[in-house]
């Protein structure tokens, strides 16, 4: 870039640009996270006063415990029923686009094809816009408030893109495997799940990554779908409920937003390169 | 085929030409019986995935366009009232002030994100442990909540927060970073830049990777500087990636709510309320459910002509890709 020096011979020399950048990178995107962590061990006092020194003597895990501890919008309770979420989608989302997408990659026929366009459409449509007719159809199948119809309309919402990397992948499998199995006796649903379901682990992977954080980090369905009346909180409707609660009060926001982000930031940690690479390809093909 | 033969009703007489063409039909008919029970099969493989989509999204679709011609509030039976809710889009200031906040947020967002993008990939094409730190550092808030981050940044911009506690104890008085209408739309388009950046940098990183190095050697050998390489070799040769990154931020943010909710609530006095955050917010919570509808259906709208724009931006590289 236009940051490098350059000597006589048009060859650049070491110029600060590059460290400089990345130092830069490093404090913009290093400070948040180093706030949240020295701030959920300090006291109330400690944050306002300084808070970005780490008063040794002062650091405590009370307000870590306290937050786990909590009776209301209790962030550790929301990772059992997020996480009961996450697995219920996932699994529904490979139980109905794993078959379908193997119809459409493997059909010829044009009608088979024009169904991939017709999953394709929803992801055009934005889901800020889309819920609240949402509710109207829950309602209209009794479904309206209820853990289901949550499941049920984001398990939709991860059809197209499932089905569209699915279908990408099938495609590359070569379609002899298939008649190798059909010639043994197999049928078409036992051809799917137990010859071709199995290669596809790469695609099943990046759909399970883009669905499982996309699940985990959605705030706008379950706050809307689920009325607080049910006692039903994820990670993020429980935050949301919580902080206009105690927004005051930095020993209780500080040690929470801790607790929602830390099983992400692990997740992302340990599996990095299958999650960016997943989440690339999700949205780039998507 | 034997007993097809022998099933064969008795009161059809074989044809003229005999047992061949006979044979061909019954052939024929257990083939026929087959593709049916194939097709059946498909169905049923095609049928559940096919219905829980289309009754989940493509039905609230027409909900959408059907309760956006009414006055339907949510609990009470809805009125038809025309086109009344679509001419109120116009004439309602939230309405109109959200879209200049949307269209400001999206179009700087997007080129922010876009020159920050390149410029790190840039930095950090190269593949080395280094560079995959940092480019990891740089995108790990694409996997955090936007919620969540926004709740963190009030923490760090609010009037109590760490930034203002530090600056008052050099004397400086409280920098209204979420309070001050300007300020409060440029800490919001940063901590958005902040979160989307580093996906712009992975993105841009790996087409990098793909350019040949033959070119940009070959533009070194002809007496090109570096700034001149990048500009002239490398991002034209990633021009169709850049151009996809773009519309992907455009369609990204012109959905902008929950970063919204958390590090401004619209505020102050309604500077940094995105259309969505309208919608939901606004219109929905006030049960003008009819009208939050139609609002939707606009933005659907929008959000649509921006996917089109992709889906032909996209056709014409895959042809540029082809001849």
């Amino acid at each position: 870039m236009a940051f490098q020096v350059h000597g006589p011979t048009g060859r650049p020399r070491r110029s600060p640009v590059r460290p400089l950048m990345l130092g830069v990178l490093f404090v913009v995107m290093a400070v948040p996270v180093y706030l949240l962590v020295v701030n959920s061990f300090k006291p109330q006092e400690d944050i306002l006063d300084n808070p970005f020194a780490v008063p040794f003597g002062d650091l405590t895990l009370r307000h870590l415990i306290d937050a786990i501890q909590s009776p209301q919008y209790n962030v550790v309770k929301g990772y059992g029923f997020t996480l009961f979420l996450v697995v219920m989608v996932d699994l529904f989302c490979i139980a109905l686009a794993g078959p379908a997408a193997y119809v459409i990659a493997r059909s010829l026929k044009r009608r088979t094809q024009t169904l991939l366009l017709y999953f394709l459409a929803g992801t055009f449509i934005p889901g800020a816009a889309l819920i609240i007719p949402v509710i109207y159809v829950l309602r209209s199948v009794g479904l309206a408030n209820t853990v289901t119809g949550l499941i049920a309309h984001d398990v939709a919402s991860t059809l197209p893109v499932s089905i569209f990397l699915f279908v990408g992948f099938i495609r590359t499998v070569p379609a002899t495997i298939d008649q190798a199995a059909m010639i043994d006796g197999a049928g078409r649903l036992r051809t799917f799940w137990q010859i071709i379901f199995p290669l596809m682990r790469p695609a099943v992977v990046t759909v399970l990554i883009l669905n499982s954080i996309g699940i985990w980090n959605d705030f706008v369905s379950p706050q809307i779908l689920l009325s607080p009346g049910s006692g039903k909180y994820t990670v993020t409707t429980a935050i949301y409920a919580g902080i206009s609660q105690y927004s005051t009060d930095l020993t209780k926001v500080f040690p929470n937003l801790l607790l929602a982000v830390a099983p992400v930031v692990i997740f992302f940690i340990y599996m990095q390169r299958h999650i960016i690479s997943g989440l690339t390809v999700g949205a780039v093909k998507g | 085929m034997e007993l097809a033969e022998l099933t064969r009703p008795a009161d059809r007489p074989a044809a003229g030409d005999p047992a061949d063409r006979d044979r061909d039909r019954d052939r024929g008919r257990t083939r026929r019986r087959a593709r049916l029970r194939a097709r059946a099969v498909s169905f049923g493989m095609v049928g559940p995935a096919v219905l829980l989509y289309t009754v989940m999204t493509i039905v609230p679709v027409g909900v959408a366009v059907y309760l956006s011609l009414t006055d339907w509030n949510g609990f009470s039976s809805a009125a038809f009232v025309g086109l009344k809710n679509y001419r109120h889009l116009f004439d309602d200031p939230n309405s109109t002030s959200a879209w200049w906040v949307t269209a400001i947020i999206a179009v700087v967002g997007s080129v922010l994100m876009i020159g920050g993008g390149l410029a790190y990939a840039i930095v950090l094409k190269e593949k080395s442990r280094t560079n995959s730190f940092f480019r990891a550092l740089a995108y790990y808030p694409h996997v955090i909540s936007a919620l969540i981050l926004g709740y963190l940044w009030a923490a760090i911009l609010g009037t109590n927060g760490a930034i203002n506690n530090t600056l008052a104890h050099f004397g400086f008085g409280p920098v209204g970073f979420l309070f001050d209408e300007n300020l409060a739309l440029i800490s919001l388009i940063g901590v958005i830049v902040w979160a989307g950046f580093g996906f712009n940098v992975v993105l841009f990183v790996a087409a990098l990777q793909t350019v040949p190095a033959e070119l940009t050697e070959a533009a070194s050998i002809d007496g090109a500087s570096r700034w001149q390489t990048n500009r002239r070799v490398v991002i034209p040769m990633i021009a169709p990636v850049v151009t996809v990154a773009t519309v992907l931020n455009l369609v990204g943010l012109v959905r902008a709510y929950d970063l919204v909710v958390s590090l401004t609530g619209g505020g102050p006095a309604g500077a940094t309320q995105t259309y969505a955050y309208v919608i939901l917010a606004r219109s929905f919570e006030s049960t003008k459910v009819g009208y939050a509808t139609a609002q939707a259906v606009f933005l659907m709208v929008i959000s649509a002509v921006l996917a089109l724009l992709v889906t032909a931006v996209r056709n014409r590289q895959d042809t540029d890709v082809a001849g």
